[in-house]
């Protein structure tokens, strides 16, 4: 019984031991950036389908466009700024213009050790304009590196 | 891989001795005489791996108290302070712990004697430590910030299981080592900002930690008390098929006397 009991104890210690020496691994392979997914749904089938073309870009930010005339994106991902309280958003779906604009609070998240931090976002309300866009809704509200639906939009 | 290797040595040392002197009392007594202790231990694996990483510092400590033969009660306590950088951030995490528990000894009373310890403990740990983010930096497409995080106080919870080794290798001085395999319950911090590391537990954003210990440790006796040894029933070969069994070796002679 002893000798059972010994080999148990030396199993335990020597993995231990093992665990303790061995290498971690140093590199991020993890998401960094909480980015806000937004589904494209066509109003008239209730169906998630990508635009004929998407552009999105920040307010005065035309130079530098997350999508520009981008075809068949079914989820748009729309990075917030975590140094500001709202932000604002001007999206072009088959080359008709609407304004997005998010509020939201932001909060520091430790993703690894290897990765470091980033900033999750809790969306507190958005208003858009109805040129392309019938209505938005909010499926959840908290954006994080996950690969989950935050918002959705018919158009 | 060197120094796994003298460990598993030393262990299995350990174990062969106090294997091979049980084995080598052909007629055991019926009790033996075991010196209940007091210890009182400093670890110095702490301040040896803070010889090379000047980030890494713990301090660690222990007294505990044999109950009886086999247990005894343990409590530890130590300090620790932590940094670590990468490129795009900071952090620093230092405070107290507290473990206390109860330490199983698994060697029978007549190998252990009092001298030798292989056996495991099982404590609770709190640690109340401060941890900031000094420099955090955050690329997006708003830009590249810096910003900090400032300091905060948490109390974190972990369970901890420490199978280990000691021996008394001069009068009422021992040495040995543990390994400690953590279980985390609480970190005290909230599930955005975990500890990158937590004093007594360590890995924070982990939920189960491994960590090793080398104590030095003065023992103080304070009681000798009489433990009766169970005799084994000896094993039934082929050759003694048949035959009458031999009675216990321990039955034909009288108990050992001890001073």
């Amino acid at each position: 019984m002893r000798s059972i009991k010994t080999k148990i104890l030396v199993a335990v210690v020597a993995v231990s031991l093992l665990k303790i020496v061995s290498c971690t691994p140093e590199s991020c392979f993890e998401e960094t950036l909480a980015l806000l997914k937004a589904s494209m749904y066509q109003s008239s089938q209730e169906e998630n389908v990508a635009p004929t073309s998407l552009t999105l870009y920040g307010l005065n930010m035309e130079d530098d466009k997350i999508y520009d005339q981008t075809e068949g994106v079914k989820s748009a991902l729309i990075p917030l700024n975590p140094y500001a309280e709202s932000c604002t958003f001007v999206i072009g779906i088959n080359s008709v213009t609407d304004t997005l604009i998010f509020w939201y609070t932001s909060f520091p998240h430790l993703i690894s050790k290897e990765c470091g931090y980033t900033f999750y976002h809790a969306l507190d309300s958005l208003i858009t304009t109805s040129n392309a866009i019938d209505t938005v809704i909010i499926r959840n509200r908290y954006v994080t590196t996950s690969d989950e639906e935050n918002i959705r939009i018919y158009y | 891989m060197k120094r796994i290797s003298v460990y598993i040595i030393s262990l299995l040392v350990i174990i062969g001795y106090s294997g091979s002197e049980a084995g080598a009392q052909n007629q055991p007594p019926d009790t033996v005489i075991v010196p209940l202790k007091v210890r009182a231990g400093a670890d110095i694996m702490g301040p040896v791996i803070y010889l090379i990483d000047r980030n890494n510092l713990n301090i660690e400590g222990y007294i505990s108290v044999d109950m009886n033969a086999r247990t005894g009660i343990f409590l530890g306590a130590g300090y620790s302070d932590y940094k670590y950088s990468q490129y795009n951030y900071e952090y620093l995490s230092r405070g107290y712990f507290v473990k206390a528990g109860v330490d199983f000894n698994l060697l029978k009373p007549d190998a252990s004697k009092g001298k030798y310890w292989a056996g495991i403990g099982l404590r609770y740990g709190l640690s109340s430590f401060t941890s900031e983010i000094p420099f955090f930096e955050y690329d997006s497409y708003w830009g590249t910030t810096i910003t900090t995080i400032p300091a905060s106080s948490s109390m974190g919870h972990y369970l901890e299981v420490a199978p280990g080794f000691r021996a008394e290798i001069f009068n009422n001085f021992s040495m040995g080592w543990s390994v400690n395999i953590r279980a985390l319950l609480h970190t005290g911090t909230g599930k955005d900002l975990r500890p990158i590391y937590f004093p007594g537990y360590g890995a924070g954003d982990e939920s189960i930690s491994f960590g090793i210990n080398y104590f030095l440790s003065w023992n103080i006796p304070y009681k000798r008390i009489k433990v009766q040894i169970k005799q084994e029933e000896p094993e039934e070969t082929e050759d003694t098929e048949g035959t009458e069994p031999a009675e216990s070796a321990g039955s034909l002679f009288p108990p050992a006397e001890y001073p």
